[in-house]
Formats: C-alpha cells, structure tokens, sequence
C-alpha cells in the first residue's frame, strides 16, 4: 500500500487562513500575520449547517415576497424575482430570463443542496469522492456572489426610476429577505473546511486496510 | 527549505521557487499552492493606481441617465445605495454600497498602500493590518456584479424610457477590469513574503 502524503496536522503544524505562514498550531498566533491558526477552522460542520438552515429558512419568503413595486400613473405592481424573470421570457428576452434564473433562483439553491452534501461528506454520512467534492465547493464559493445581481437590479431601478406620479420603484421586504439569502449562504460557504472531506477519506483509507501489510515503497 | 500547506487537503509540500509565470501545485489535490508573477509589484500598484483614479471618474459621472414624462434621472453608485437608504430600506442600502463603494476603494487603497513602499523594499507602518484587511474585504467587492445589474435594468426599462449610457458605466467597466488585474497581479504567498523579508 502506498504511504500517503504528509499532512501538517500530523505535525501539528498549522497553514495560516490569511497569509499561507506555516507555524505550529502550539503557537496560537501567525508569527508573520498574527492571525489565529487552526489546525481545522473550528465547529465548522456546525457554523456551516447553522447559516444554511437560516438560508433555507429564508428562501421561501425571498422567491414569495414581491422585491419591489413599481406604480405608474397610479398604476401599482408588484414583482417578486421569479415574476421578473417571466417578464424577460415573455419578451423573448431569453438569454437574461436565463441569467436571472440561474444567477437568483438555482445558484443559491444549488449551494444549500452542494453545502449540506459537503457537509455530510465531512462527517462521514455520504462518501463520495473528495476531488468530485472539492470542485463543488469551489464552485459555490466562485459562483455565490452573483446572486447579489437581483439585490443590484433593484437598487438601480429605485435610484433611477424616480419620476414623482409619473412613475416610481420602491423597494419590498423581499429583497431583504433575498439579499440574507445571499449572505448566509456566503458566510457558509467560507465556515466550511475543505480539509474535513480529505480528513474523512484518510480514514476511511485507514480503517478499511487494517490487517496492514508493511509498507514495501 | 521553506514549507507551504495545501488549504484545500492540508497536505504540507516543501516550497521551492518556481520559475516566473509558473505556479507550484498541490501533489495531491492539484489546487494551486503558490504562484510567481512577473513583475507583480509593478503590476499590482500600477493597476490599483489607475482604479483609483477611474473611482474618481466613476463616482463624478452617471452611469445611466433616464428621461421620462419630461424629467430626468440620473444612476451612480452613491444614488443606487443611498436611494434605497432613503426609501426606508436600510440595511440593503449599506449592504449595496458596501459591495460596490467602500469595498473596492478599501482594497485599493490597500494594495496601493502595501504595494508601493515593497516596491523600495521597505514595508509601510501598518502594512501586515492593511494586508489582512484586504483578504477580509476581497470576497465583499462585487463591482462585477453590479455591472451585470447595470446590464439587466437596462434591459427592464428600455421598453419604458429613454435611456442613455454616461462616462461613468464606460469607466466602472474599466475599474472592474483595473480592479480584476490588481487581484490577480500578485500572489498572497509571494505578497506576505516580501512583507516578511522588509520587516516593520
Ligand atoms: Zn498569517
Ligand atoms: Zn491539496
């Protein structure tokens, strides 16, 4: 069986999150950055699970409550994302109706679904591949931010479209409730620990060869 | 020798110099360890240089103007997050400009304050505070992003109004651009060793 690669937590060496400074984890503090080392971020299985909980709680009200109302010659409507999205389709604007779909309704959902998927893989529940499960976090972590367009969308409309009783966007709860959705699911993806799933195959790997021959290299 | 930690699968490589333009790779998982940039801290404090001066334009002039029943709007990014402030929304409004205004120039600022004097070989009072705060406020920029909303609402409301592009969309491209290009030009590892080697 072929050794594994050295890890630095069986050194109890530490990688330090802000500047990359490898020091021992007895250290407590970076010695180049003075940030605080870990040798796994702490309770991030728990932190993780707790901002997407919150997330989800906070998806039914952001696809269901209107983002902002838009009232024009006394005429007042009100649209929820998922409306904005039919509107562009019914134009046959269809390559933004696409955007706004993936960007606003399937990202953040794809990243609840992803996070929790990753988070049971970190403890264990589900095995899957870490390479496979590697990608997905990177991708939640580079794909997040660009649910925040709806968020900029009304905030563009409100400052621009101020025209007295002529017409006028204001902005509704739900965008609120839209841009928490956003937020929680970034915080969760950075309170994630990549090194967990790595840690979780390493010993699945350990148990499953216990009648250990010795290490011919 | 030196010794670099992979932040993805935690395995511990030792670390040594790659040739310019070439980045080390993590044996196991293939991610990224640490690269080297040619002339990054050129790169990093000319880019960060000129996104400073196009926030200057970016801020003086509209992005969008908008003319409807005989009046006239205009769109910036201080009037996006100040009008959504005014409208009672306040928490998206200081999230909105804390995504597109102090954000960006925060990181700015930063690079360029950080950058400049270890260009001399020397570090400015401060610099390991400015530089830790600037991988704290990096995923918080999202001028990008904002640039896509421009797109969309623009598309909203053609139908609606007369609507015309100013200085300031044609600069804000550019910043992002400016600011992508600053990120990029210089590597974490590389940045804190040179911090590192000029002491404080
Ligand atoms: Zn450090
Ligand atoms: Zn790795």
């Amino acid at each position: 069986m072929r050794r594994r690669l050295p890890k630095a937590s069986d050194e109890g060496l530490a990688g330090c999150h802000t500047c990359g400074k490898v020091a021992a984890v007895s250290e407590g503090r970076c010695p180049r950055c003075g940030g605080k080392l870990h040798l796994r971020k702490p309770a991030s299985v728990q932190r993780t699970v707790a901002f997407l909980l919150a997330a989800a709680a906070l998806y039914v009200p952001a696809n269901i409550l209107p983002v902002m109302v838009m009232s024009e010659w006394g005429d007042v409507m009100e649209s929820t994302i998922l409306e904005g999205m039919v509107e562009f389709w019914k134009r046959e604007a269809y390559p933004i109706a696409v955007v706004i779909f993936v960007a606003s309704i399937m990202i953040p959902l794809i990243k609840i679904v992803a996070l929790s998927w990753l988070c049971a893989a970190a403890t264990g529940r589900v095995k899957p591949s870490p390479q496979v499960l590697g990608r997905i976090y990177w991708f939640t972590e580079l794909l997040g931010r660009w649910s925040m367009v709806d968020i900029f969308v009304v905030s563009i409309l409100v400052a621009l479209v101020q025209f007295g009783t002529v017409m006028t966007v204001e902005p509704r709860p739900g965008a609120l409730a839209f841009g928490g959705v956003v937020v929680l699911t970034m915080f969760a993806a950075m309170s994630f620990d990549p090194r967990l799933l790595w840690d979780q195959l390493d010993l699945e790997q350990a148990t499953d060869t216990i009648p250990a021959l010795p290490d011919n290299e | 020798m030196q010794r670099v930690v992979c932040h993805f699968c935690d395995t511990l490589h030792e670390a040594p110099a790659v040739p310019e333009g070439t980045a080390a790779r993590c044996l196991r998982c293939g991610v990224v360890l640490y690269q080297n940039r040619p002339a990054s801290l050129v790169r990093t404090t000319a880019f960060s240089l000129a996104a400073l001066a196009l926030m200057g334009i970016v801020h003086g002039f509209p992005f969008l103007i908008m003319r409807a029943g005989g009046m006239q709007t205009e769109l910036s990014l201080y009037r996006a997050a100040h009008e959504l402030v005014k409208e009672g929304s306040l928490v998206i409004g200081w999230g909105v400009g804390l995504c597109t205004i102090v954000a960006p120039l925060m990181m700015a600022c930063g690079m360029l304050y950080v950058c400049t004097p270890l260009l001399f070989g020397r570090a400015a009072p401060g610099a390991r505070v400015v530089a830790r705060w600037i991988s704290l406020t990096e995923p918080w920029n999202m001028i990008e992003v904002f640039l896509l909303g421009v797109l969309v609402s623009l598309l909203k409301l053609g139908q609606l109004a007369d609507l015309e592009f100013g200085t300031g969309f044609w600069a804000f491209a550019a910043l992002m651009v400016c600011m992508a290009a600053a990120v990029a030009g210089i590597d974490r590892n590389e940045l804190w060793d040179r911090l590192e080697v000029a002491g404080e």
